[in-house]
């Protein structure tokens, strides 16, 4: 038994230290091969040497997970006569390490549209962590033209334009069972009083910060955790007046499952999830490498009456519990005429028909 | 046999304006209740439903506003003396008929006020007449149209302080109308019979109490033109 315990710690050791699931199976080892890159960039960096889908961001790659495993990890046809060849390499299909995300895509209503490159260039892929909604929602713009997608939804979807602006695509077109309300620092692009809200980029909030962390702008007592009073005042500060917190509703687990779900055409998929259901938020604070970090916020943001969230709403399921109370009070002091002045009214009406009766 | 006065108070305009709008109100209320609890009621069948009924019933209030305004200020040109309260019915109106619903009404003692064509409204229902028609109708509907079309018209949006502030104001003050409503109702009972002020209004024409109203109207600057006076001859 002991034997059988010792084996089976070791072997979950073993998946843990790879960092990989059981269903992929390379056969390669992840030992961080990023050094080993640096011939191939000494190409694949230099505008000059190569163009167009083979310059890669040196940046962007060094971040990637595929960088640590290193260029020959896929193009491992790649020999010592490959520079200045001329030769197209090959390329190792992503479902050799992917194969777990291959089977959920292959049985999605997206397989065949497009592969894995159609949306995903793997030397400058993040995590679904990192990047924004804004983001996501870029890759298949690439080829679902906004406007089309506006009017095609716009027939049976109420305010279709905000629901496009203001939910990754993948919220409902996967089958995700939990959703996190992302915050982005968003920043009128022009200095004008109508400029467009845009995404702040690192730089620019890090000048507002002053040099020092960003979300320092919002967590004023540093303890990397932003409280409903840091938040309603960094939006009630004239000094950020062109800074916004914009909400976007992000799946908990990005999934490949694309599909048309029919739940999600009826509105109370989220509109009817109530105050239960919103009470998870984050803030996702740019880096420089263009990434997002996840900041944690105080529970319950998204439902706060007007300053915490001043900017998303979302009927019926952000609905804020003290307004009801307000609006309860007011109704019933609509009701005390009615019962006060009809109770008394019941108690005198003999009174009153004895001076009708008088009169006639 | 005898004979009983009444005055033509509620001009047809008038009174399609009212029964629209309380179509329009009494949709808009349930509606309201189910966008904003969708978890707790379903009345609609849908929330799509709901949402749907809610902005076509705002845009009939809406447009059924803008025209009441326009007929009363352009057309019949009484708005200022229906529902603007002069200084006397601040100084003694307010009491009075308060006095009356909260006292006198109970030993059966006369209404204070007697409607004529122009002054339809004894000062409280001025005071709270004015309240709603100029301030929680037109702010109601302001911030229904800027939560109908939040895309469109973000910037006003962004002026308006934000989303939670505007849908705050909005749930507010349509639990005030609400409120209103519950009070309208109960009052509309307080005439001759408790459906009498209902059938004016659908019909046009007011019983006048009899204890002389022309001369009482008149006496209260108020007189009735002979185009809006009726005898009619009833069977006790």
């Amino acid at each position: 038994m002991k034997v059988m315990m010792f084996l089976l710690l070791a072997l979950v050791a073993c998946e843990l230290g790879t960092g990989r699931t059981a269903s992929s199976s390379p056969g390669y080892s992840y030992g961080d091969q990023t050094g080993k890159n640096g011939a191939c960039l000494s190409c694949h960096a230099d505008t000059a040497k190569v163009k167009g889908t083979r310059y890669i961001d040196p940046a962007k790659y060094a971040h990637t997970n595929h960088s640590r495993i290193g260029c020959l990890a896929c193009h491992d046809e790649v020999t010592g006569g490959h520079g200045g060849s001329g030769r197209t390499t090959g390329k190792t299909s992503c479902v050799v390490c992917h194969g777990d995300i291959n089977v959920e895509y292959s049985r999605s209503s997206h397989a065949g549209n497009a592969t894995c490159n159609g949306c995903h260039n793997p030397h400058r892929v993040n995590s679904p962590n990192e990047i924004s909604g804004q983001d996501m929602n870029r890759m298949c713009s690439s080829c679902h033209d906004i406007y089309s997608v506006s009017a095609s939804h716009g027939k049976w979807l109420p305010q279709a334009d905000l629901h496009i602006t203001m939910l990754p695509c993948i919220t409902c077109h996967t089958g995700s069972k939990n959703y996190v309300i992302n915050l982005y620092i968003v920043k009128r692009s022009t200095e004008e009083r109508s400029g467009k809200f845009d995404l702040a980029s690192h730089g620019e909030l890090r000048k507002l910060a002053e040099g020092r962390d960003i979300i320092s702008l919002i967590d004023t007592n540093g303890d990397g955790y932003v409280s409903l009073a840091e938040l309603r005042n960094f939006n009630r500060n004239p000094q950020y007046k062109d800074l916004h917190l914009y909400g976007m509703m992000i799946p908990e687990q990005v999934t490949h499952s694309f599909q048309i779900l029919d739940n999600r055409r009826d509105c109370t998929f989220c509109h009817a999830s109530g105050p239960g259901a919103m009470q998870t938020s984050i803030i996702a604070v740019p880096e420089a490498n263009g990434t997002f970090r996840k900041v944690a916020v105080e529970k319950g943001a998204v439902l706060d009456a007007l300053y915490a969230t001043p900017h998303f709403y979302m009927m019926g399921g952000t609905r804020n519990s003290t307004l009801n109370k307000i609006g309860l009070v007011i109704l019933a002091g609509g009701l005390v005429m009615p019962v006060g002045h009809g109770f008394l009214r019941f108690l005198t009406r003999k009174i009153r028909k004895e001076r009708e009766d008088r009169h006639e | 046999m005898s004979e009983k006065n009444f005055i033509y108070l509620h001009p047809t305009p008038v009174r399609l304006w009212h029964w629209l709008n309380a179509l329009g109100i009494v949709t808009l209320c349930a509606t309201g209740i189910q966008i904003r609890f969708p978890d707790v009621l379903n009345i609609f069948g849908s929330y799509r439903a709901a949402i749907v009924l809610h902005n076509t019933a705002g845009l009939v209030v809406a447009i059924s506003f803008s025209l009441w305004f326009f007929y009363y200020t352009l057309g019949a040109r009484t708005i200022s003396k229906i529902y603007i309260p002069v200084s006397s019915d601040l100084k003694r109106g307010l009491l009075r008929q308060a006095f009356f619903y909260f006292f006198l009404y109970f030993f059966g003692c006369d209404n204070p006020h007697h409607p004529t064509p122009d002054s339809k409204f004894n000062p409280l229902q001025k005071s709270a007449y004015l309240a709603i028609m100029f301030v929680l109708m037109p702010l109601i509907s302001l911030t229904g149209i800027l939560l109908m079309n939040v895309s469109p018209l973000r910037e006003l949006v962004l002026m308006a302080g934000g989303l939670k502030i505007l849908v705050g104001l909005h749930f507010l003050l349509a639990c005030s109308l609400g409120a209103f409503l519950f009070t309208h109702v109960y009052l509309t009972t307080l005439g001759h019979t408790p459906l009498a002020h209902t059938k004016s209004m659908w019909t046009g024409w007011e019983e006048a109490e009899d204890h002389g109203g022309e001369a009482e109207a008149a006496h209260h600057g108020n007189p009735v033109p002979e185009s809006a006076m009726a005898r009619v001859k009833v069977t006790p």
